[in-house]
């Protein structure tokens, strides 16, 4: 198109459109830099900070029975915050699939990654997020079973994600610190239950 | 991001290799197994005289997390210094000369200015929405700064703080020079794109389609090709930069950030795999897989390609291959988060 000066600067703060419009256009472009504040796009959250989570948890059972269920990609019984999951594609890499509803409503969708049964190591991502579900962008999670002493086991899971909002600036419901906390407490309240799960007599 | 400076070199004998750790400089070593009563006099004195003057080959790593640059001496994989800078360091460009290094702050809108001798925060120059990939001219003269929350490149002179924009495309976020300052190539991230743009003007010459979501770059020494890594399709794309045409597109692992090219190879970090692909830069025909630290992110090279150094962004560290035998030569801890997107890599004084 052909492009023209617009007086005034970008807004102060959050995403910027592209600083040169005309007329109509203009307007339109207005519009779709608002949406986009208002709505933040998980694909362009790169250029914020990732966010490291990482929490672990001893368990008083052998790990091949930790990993009969931590790595069973359809398995969302020991995650308590998700009502019932709808899977495909068993444990194979790319085609193991999964839609997550959660208890207090709303769905994502995440998809295997990685699945090494050997190492008992699995890695998935949100393929399709919600931030009103989830307040977070582009996660990525490790979930890791490991031998220790008298036959119990480990369990680290971690995460890489960044905030939902992408820019500089986010609103407070989208800042780093929300982003972690609901992460923390999803991956703390997940590891409890199934501790308690395994646990039990 | 970065360039190889030294021609392909051929493989060692592994004897070699192993010897070659990480200790001393190169040429400090013959003197230490000597035994003849003039070296075990002199080889003291030597060392002594070296380390008050020299410096050793120094990294140059932005600690998002942590918000500091930590520098990193990389004959002992010690950090040497940290500058607290602020505003969640991501990218690294360092210049050619060595004298400055400049490291951008997405989240603070802000470009730190490194006088790397001294060890000090010279100044910061502000730069628009979320400054990330940046890459200085080959003669020092001007700074390119990817905007990744934009479309805007800008760039800016080192002396005068004078600033210019062009239009490149969705989300910028890779920024690399050819050797002959004549031509600026940016991956376009969002646009699956490589831009390429004259430095004279900053006009578009050319916008080459490659694989979904290029973000690391490397110019080779030659400024004949462009290595891009598409961190979506889990590929490797070259461009022919005279014929501003798309050479060929290789898988690597999976979510390859980085990209660097020495003695001959392209190396590429993959960040899901957690492991480095190593191709012929030339065939382009894959050579190995190296299991790295986790969540490898960014690649440079030694200044005389020997070498190869990867942040790892979860682990917090920073590790150093042989680019040709691909052993392991040491690990350092950086910080927290450490991204170091560019070329990070200063030569010694």
């Amino acid at each position: 198109m052909t492009v023209c000066s617009l007086p005034g600067g970008a807004p102060p703060g959050g995403s910027r459109p592209p600083r040169r419009f005309c007329g109509l256009a203009a307007a339109l472009a207005l519009l779709a830099a608002a949406s986009v504040a208002l709505a933040p796009s998980v694909a362009a959250a790169h250029g914020a900070t990732p966010q490291k989570v990482v929490e672990t948890i001893e368990i008083a059972a052998p790990p091949d029975k930790v990993w009969a269920v931590v790595g069973d990609f359809a398995d969302v019984s020991w995650r308590p915050e998700i009502e019932r999951a709808e899977a495909e594609g068993g444990n194979v890499p790319e085609k193991a699939k999964r839609r997550l509803f959660y208890k207090r409503g709303g769905s994502l969708d995440e998809r295997l990654v990685q699945y090494d049964s050997a190492a008992m190591s699995l890695r998935y991502i949100i393929e399709r997020a919600d931030i009103n579900v989830l307040p977070v962008g582009n996660l990525s999670a490790t979930l890791t079973v490991r031998g220790i002493a008298d036959g119990a086991s480990r369990v680290e899971w971690k995460s890489r994600f960044y905030r939902a909002f992408p820019g500089g600036n986010p609103p407070e419901q989208f800042t780093d610190e929300v982003a972690t906390d609901a992460v923390t407490r999803i991956f703390k309240a997940g590891l409890a239950s199934l501790k308690a799960k395994l646990e039990r007599p | 991001m970065s360039r190889v400076d030294a021609p392909p070199r051929h493989c060692e004998p592994k004897a070699k290799q192993s010897s070659r750790r990480l200790s001393f400089p190169g040429w400090l070593r013959r003197f230490a197994p000597r035994h003849d009563g003039l070296s075990a006099l002199v080889a003291p004195i030597l060392l002594i005289l070296a380390f008050s003057s020299a410096r050793a080959d120094e990294a140059f790593i932005p600690n998002q997390g942590g918000g500091d640059l930590a520098i990193v001496d990389l004959a002992a994989m010690t950090v040497a210094a940290r500058l607290p800078l602020g505003g969640k360091p991501a990218g690294v460009a360092v210049a050619p000369d060595g004298l400055r290094v400049y490291v951008t702050s997405p989240e603070g809108g802000f470009v730190s200015v490194i006088d790397a001798r001294a060890r000090r925060v010279e100044k910061r120059i502000e730069a628009p929405g979320l400054p990330f990939g940046v890459a200085v001219a080959p003669d020092g003269g001007k700074i390119y700064v990817a905007d990744m929350n934009g479309r805007e490149l800008t760039e800016i002179d080192a002396q005068s703080g004078a600033k210019r924009k062009a239009e490149v495309g969705a989300v910028p976020s890779g920024v690399a020079v050819t050797p002959d300052g004549a031509v600026i190539v940016v991956s376009a991230r969002d646009d699956d794109a490589l831009v390429l743009l004259d430095a004279e003007t900053l006009a578009v010459r050319a916008t080459i389609p490659v694989g979904r979501h290029p973000f690391g770059l490397a110019i080779d020494a030659a400024g004949e090709r462009a290595y891009c890594v598409n961190v979506e399709s889990d590929d490797l794309s070259v461009v022919d930069l005279k014929t501003q045409r798309l050479v060929a597109t290789v898988k690597v692992g999976k979510r390859p950030y980085g990209v660097a090219l020495a003695g001959g190879r392209v190396f590429a970090a993959n960040q899901y795999d957690e492991t480095v692909s190593v191709l012929d830069a030339r065939s382009l025909a894959p050579l190995a897989v190296v299991k790295v630290g986790e969540y490898p992110e960014s690649l440079s090279a030694s200044p005389d390609g020997a070498r190869i150094y990867v942040t790892n962004w979860f682990s917090n560290e920073l590790w150093a291959l042989d680019a040709q035998s691909l052993e392991i030569l040491g690990k350092t801890e950086t910080g927290e988060g450490p991204r170091a997107f560019g070329a990070f890599v200063r030569k010694t004084d």
